[in-house]
């Protein structure tokens, strides 16, 4: 949408000035943030749940914008009637060498920010749903028109933010313009940004942000929240983190800039793992953002929904918190929260937020939707309208299979891609082989991935994970109903931290062989 | 700014005790009335009809939150809390803080709603926290501290035991409170006084006034009728009266903080 200045019919009364004002007949403090002015003490309000209301910054080259004029369309203050609600557009001009359309909403932002530092002013929300009163104190005080409020908004916007270096406002309260212009003008705009934000990926950006909200919780946990990758509790976009990190650098919300890229696929950069170094107390070094089984992302305990690979079906289920009942491989979401949370980094279990789905890079390394074999109901309902086409009906829930066997019926029957081999869309590579015929005892045998941990006396093998055991192989895992207890000497690296393990007695025994012709 | 809490086990009467507070100080004092018991009923004591909780909004937050795009969350709370969850009555407004949270993660949503509180609380000249026992707000962090806590019990042993566990768990918390105080309600007798001035020298509390039993509360209980409609010139308003002055000053340019 082509940026302009708005016109201003000719029969509409108009009221305008220039330059600054000397002074102002209110405070202008950060102090006065939050100040409620209540129904009682209201000169007037103005947008509201009554009337229209909205605010917008448009960036324009610089001859079109003049520095520190205020023209104020419709009724000014003086002409206001006590108690009564009207409508309100504050329209800004801002031109500067660095002032790109892009910088429109990052200073529009501050707007309410700015105008709450005015005494007797209450400004709320954002965009089209603002929401002013002002009060009859500052009347009382002086405060006779709205050019006092946009004069005194454009000084602090000057000062800072240096790098407008001018600044024009518009403030309409007739209503047929406030309503024209919104739906002609704003509504437009803001659609535009939102469609923005769903184009934003990791590669357009310089910074990340962490979220260390939950080491409360999860003390080596990471979160990165990237334009692609929003946290793991689904609350902070990468918007979020930065309008956190802007107010306050050294908060929960902290910029992490990417550094090299060293896997474009993974989403690994060097920035982000020195900062899971520092940030986990050394305990992870690696952190790739859009992998499953590779340096996989911490999982928090706040995690909405959690991801689980299915060895006997090389496929990944995602279950969220609202789904009580186990998932196919024999588990609900608590236990497998319960032993991914806490800040891990475990292969085969990944905790995400929900918003995560939309992502174009979910988990893309590991083959994204074409991966995903299994999920409620409930949830696949949620983001469906993100799972492409060509495998939306391939991705079971709880109505076409509760467990392993019920699931590999299915996905064969639907021929899901885990049964031929999952080429991953992002560069073509196919990455898993598929199942192996099936042999008359309904046993798949595999044999080719274990390179690994080679296990010599292996019960009827399933499908093994192939990468789980290049990490640091948590205790869990065989609870977790990965692969079979495994014999000695198989390559398996146990680390115990701070335990404290109490033991009766052990017996340790070669397993025996199985009796034949009954007891 | 001064923030008083008024807390005791359900049933003593601290709502009774917490709506006249509010009442009285409310004439000469920019008020904010914050309900966090989820199971009192300080808006029906008041006489006041609450509009959302900040339980409902913050639920609200939590599903619609993934269809904000660019916009600010905290923005977005704040416009929420300020236009939906705050009861403008005729001389204080009214916040009911509702039902702990669901399921799920709450850091975020919790993190920005004490943002959004912190910046609101500081603009009244009196704040009175009506909470429970646990006095679970303070410990999660949405309402930062208080001034003074008052605990409100009866002659029952039950409500003197919870007295103990208020101030012991307000002292862990940190609340850096300056003064607790205790308030004996609805006692009936010499003996009711002297058992909880005794608890109050025992445990080192300040024992603020022993409210007597009356009537006429009880009455306007049963008829579910607004405990503030009671007499102001009866003994219980008048000792009310006398620890809100205490407390806070007169209103009328005493300044005690």
């Amino acid at each position: 949408m082509e940026r302009k200045r708005i016109e201003i019919p000719a029969d509409v009364k108009k009221v305008e000035s220039v330059g600054e004002e000397a002074e102002f007949p209110f405070d202008i403090s950060p102090m006065y943030e939050g100040e409620r002015i209540r129904k009682n003490e209201m000169y007037v309000e103005l947008g509201g749940t009554e009337q229209p209301g909205f605010e917008l910054v448009l960036a324009l080259p610089e001859e079109e914008v003049e520095d520190m004029k205020v023209t104020i369309v419709g009724p000014d203050l003086e002409e206001m009637e006590e108690g009564k609600a009207y409508p309100y557009a504050m329209i800004y001009y801002v031109a500067g060498s660095q002032v790109e359309t892009d910088l429109e909403p990052v200073i529009e932002r501050r707007n309410h920010d700015f105008q709450n530092y005015l005494e007797g002013y209450m400004h709320l929300n954002q965009r089209y749903d603002i929401w002013i009163r002002i009060g009859k104190g500052a009347i009382k005080k002086g405060l006779k028109s709205l050019t006092q409020i946009a004069k005194a908004t454009m000084m602090l916007f000057k000062n800072e933010l240096p790098f407008i270096e001018k600044i024009e406002a518009v403030y309409i309260t007739e209503p047929t313009m406030v309503e024209k212009t919104l739906n002609e003008v704003a509504m437009p705009i803001y659609d535009e940004r939102d469609a923005r934000v769903e184009a934003l990926h990791d590669e357009d950006v310089d910074e990340f942000y962490s979220c260390t909200l939950c080491q409360s919780f999860a003390p080596t946990n990471v979160c990165i929240v990237s334009p692609d990758r929003p946290s793991l509790c689904g609350a902070i976009s990468w918007f979020d983190g930065r309008a956190a990190a802007r107010v306050d650098p050294e908060g929960p919300n902290r910029a992490v800039p990417k550094g090299e890229l060293i896997d474009e696929i993974g989403g690994e950069y060097t920035g982000v793992d020195e900062f899971a170094k520092e940030e986990s107390g050394g305990e992870y070094e690696r952190v790739k953002l859009h992998s499953f089984f590779e340096y996989p992302h911490t999982s928090c305990g706040c995690f909405e929904v959690i991801g689980f690979y299915m060895p006997e079906v090389d496929g990944i289920g995602w279950v969220h918190r609202g789904y009580a009942e186990p998932a196919p491989n024999g588990l609900p979401f608590s236990t497998m929260a319960g032993q991914t949370g806490g800040g891990k980094q475990i292969a085969g279990f990944l905790g995400i937020g929900i918003s995560y789905f939309r992502s174009k890079k979910f988990i893309q390394a590991d083959g994204g939707w074409y991966r995903t074999v299994w999920m409620p109901k409930d949830l696949k309902e949620r983001v469906s309208k993100y799972i492409p086409d060509d495998v939306r009906d391939k991705i079971a829930t709880e109505e076409d299979a509760k467990t392993i066997d019920e699931l590999k019926e299915f996905l064969k029957k639907v021929n899901h891609p885990v049964v031929t081999g999952v080429v991953r869309p992002v560069d073509g590579k196919k990455i898993t082989e598929g199942w192996v015929e099936e042999e008359e005892e309904e046993e798949v045998v595999e044999e080719a991935v274990e390179e690994a941990a080679p296990a010599p006396a292996m019960q009827p093998a399933q499908v093994q994970p192939m990468q789980p055991m290049q990490m640091q192989l948590p205790l869990q895992l065989p609870q977790l109903q990965l692969p079979a207890p495994q014999q000695a000497g198989g390559g398996v690296k146990l680390i115990i931290k701070d335990a404290k393990i109490y033991v009766d007695k052990i017996v340790i025994k070669k397993p025996e062989e199985k009796k034949k012709g009954g007891k | 700014m001064v923030v008083i809490a008024v807390t005791g086990k359900g049933g003593t009467g601290k709502t009774v005790v917490s709506a006249l507070l509010i009442h009285f100080l409310s004439r000469n004092h920019n008020l904010l009335a914050v309900d966090a018991d989820p199971d009192s009923n300080l808006p029906e004591a008041l006489g006041v009809k609450p509009r959302k909780t900040l339980g409902e909004i913050r639920e609200v937050f939590q599903v619609s939150r993934d269809e904000m795009g660019t916009m600010n969350k905290e923005q977005w709370l704040e416009g929420k809390i300020y236009a939906e969850a705050i009861t403008e009555a005729d001389n204080f407004d009214l916040l009911v803080m509702g039902r702990p949270e669901g399921e799920g993660c709450y850091c975020f949503a919790n993190s920005l709603l004490r943002g959004v509180l912190r910046k609101l609380m500081r603009h009244y000249d009196v704040i009175i926290i009506d909470t429970e026992a646990g006095l679970e707000h303070f410990s999660r962090g949405t309402i930062s501290g208080a001034d003074y806590i008052i605990v409100v019990t009866d002659m029952s042993k039950k409500g003197l035991s919870t007295a103990k566990r208020i101030k012991e768990l307000s002292s862990e918390l940190k609340l850096n409170f300056k003064q607790i105080f205790l308030v004996g309600n609805r006692i009936m007798n010499g003996m009711g006084e002297d058992i909880i001035k005794e608890f109050a020298d025992e445990e080192g509390i300040e024992l603020l006034d022993v409210l007597p039993y009356d009537e006429e509360i009880v009455k306007l209980d049963i008829k579910g009728e607004p405990i503030v409609l009671m007499d102001e010139n009866s003994d219980y308003a008048e000792r009310v009266k006398k620890i809100a002055t205490r407390l806070v000053g007169d209103g009328n340019g005493k300044n005690e903080h």
